[in-house]
């Protein structure tokens, strides 16, 4: 048995969880705490940890919706985003808090006031700064034990491939439409699931695309989008944002979506939802 | 019975007040629905039926629900 394994033993507890069986969990301290001594990754120490069968405190409450192996697999998982306005904080938001194990981020972009109505990264003190400074600071402050990288440039179909290599979701959450079939493109190329999402006003979709099948990017154009004067409120991108995570903590457990080759068309001025086979 | 319809994002102001059921005549096409509803065709990018992609010219009929969207990127 390595030593980080009976570290891990030594510094878990037991307590009653809160469905009722006997267990063992690590606290945070301890992750944090073993990390540095071992030298590796929070993310290691936790994954470890979940295949002794001990659950680490601060996904505790994913589980029983995780399985212990579900968890241990996002945490083993790469997701490659681009994108780090509206639908990207909140992605970032949820992503590192559900504990995917490898973020990459990229955005070439500068927080302004505009953002301020809807883009959780942003905030009055950070006007001006890079998006991908903001986003590290909070995957440091919220989940340290993530790998976080985040390049500060724009992707264009020829930096793309590298970006995505390795990584086992691609997410588009680019704002306006001239850049995603790109996108889509080199998730393909890639052989990977893209997991995409857009809003204007009240209205917004997601969609799973599996190499080679229609995508949004497909149906939606480059141009004149009604975002132009509809704008984005933050119910919609967040509510859009929400849904776009639950696919890609899926993919990257490795469980097939059911929005594959569909979008899920969502109102909510109408408060309706429904999904439209496309591919 | 006419069909039941929903227009998203810059369509919601072409959504007629009989949107839950709207008549439609015999061979009543996306395309033929569309210009009765005022809007430009360009500005329609994805129209679906029962729940399913279809082209400007499929053909609409009773109890049918339709949705029409237009081009949305924003994030």
């Amino acid at each position: 048995m390595s030593a980080l394994a009976d570290d891990i033993r030594a510094l878990s507890r037991s307590i009653t969880l809160p469905w009722g069986e006997e267990g063992d969990i690590l606290s945070l301290d301890h992750v944090l705490d073993l990390s540095r001594r071992h030298g590796v990754s929070g993310r290691i120490v936790e994954i470890k940890a979940l295949r002794l069968g001990i659950r680490p405190l601060r996904y505790l409450r994913n589980q029983q919706s995780l399985s212990p192996e579900d968890q241990a697999r996002l945490l083993e998982s790469a997701v490659a985003m681009v994108g780090l306005g509206g639908l990207g904080g909140t992605l970032l938001e949820v992503l590192l808090r559900a504990g995917a194990g490898i973020i990459r981020c990229a955005d070439g972009d500068r927080f302004e006031e505009s953002n301020l109505n809807r883009q959780t990264l942003s905030t009055p003190a950070g006007l001006g700064r890079s998006k991908t400074d903001m986003a590290r600071e909070r995957a440091e402050a919220l989940n340290p034990s993530v790998d976080f990288e985040a390049e500060n440039a724009y992707l264009t179909s020829r930096s793309l491939p590298d970006f995505l290599s390795g990584c086992r979701v691609a997410v588009d959450a680019l704002g306006g439409l001239s850049h995603r079939l790109e996108l889509q493109r080199a998730a393909a190329g890639a052989g990977i699931p893209m997991v995409t999402g857009a809003l204007a006003g009240f209205s917004g979709y997601v969609g799973v695309v599996l190499p080679g099948d229609t995508g949004p990017a497909d149906i939606m154009g480059r141009d004149n989008a009604a975002e132009e004067s509809l704008g984005c409120p933050s119910p919609s991108v967040t509510c859009i944002a929400a849904l776009m995570a639950a696919e890609i903590i899926r993919l990257s457990i490795g469980h097939p979506s059911p929005l594959a080759g569909k979008m899920l068309v969502a109102d909510l001025q109408a408060m309706s939802f429904e999904t439209v086979a496309i591919a | 019975m006419g069909i039941e319809l929903k227009c998203f994002a810059t369509l919601a102001k072409f959504l007629p007040e009989n949107w839950d059921d709207y008549p439609v005549e015999p061979g009543e096409t996306i395309r033929s629905l569309i210009r009765r509803l005022g809007m430009p065709e360009e500005s329609v990018t994805l129209m679906f039926v029962n729940s399913v992609r279809v082209d400007l010219d499929a053909e609409i009929k009773e109890g049918d629900r339709v949705g029409l969207f237009p081009p949305v990127g924003g994030g």
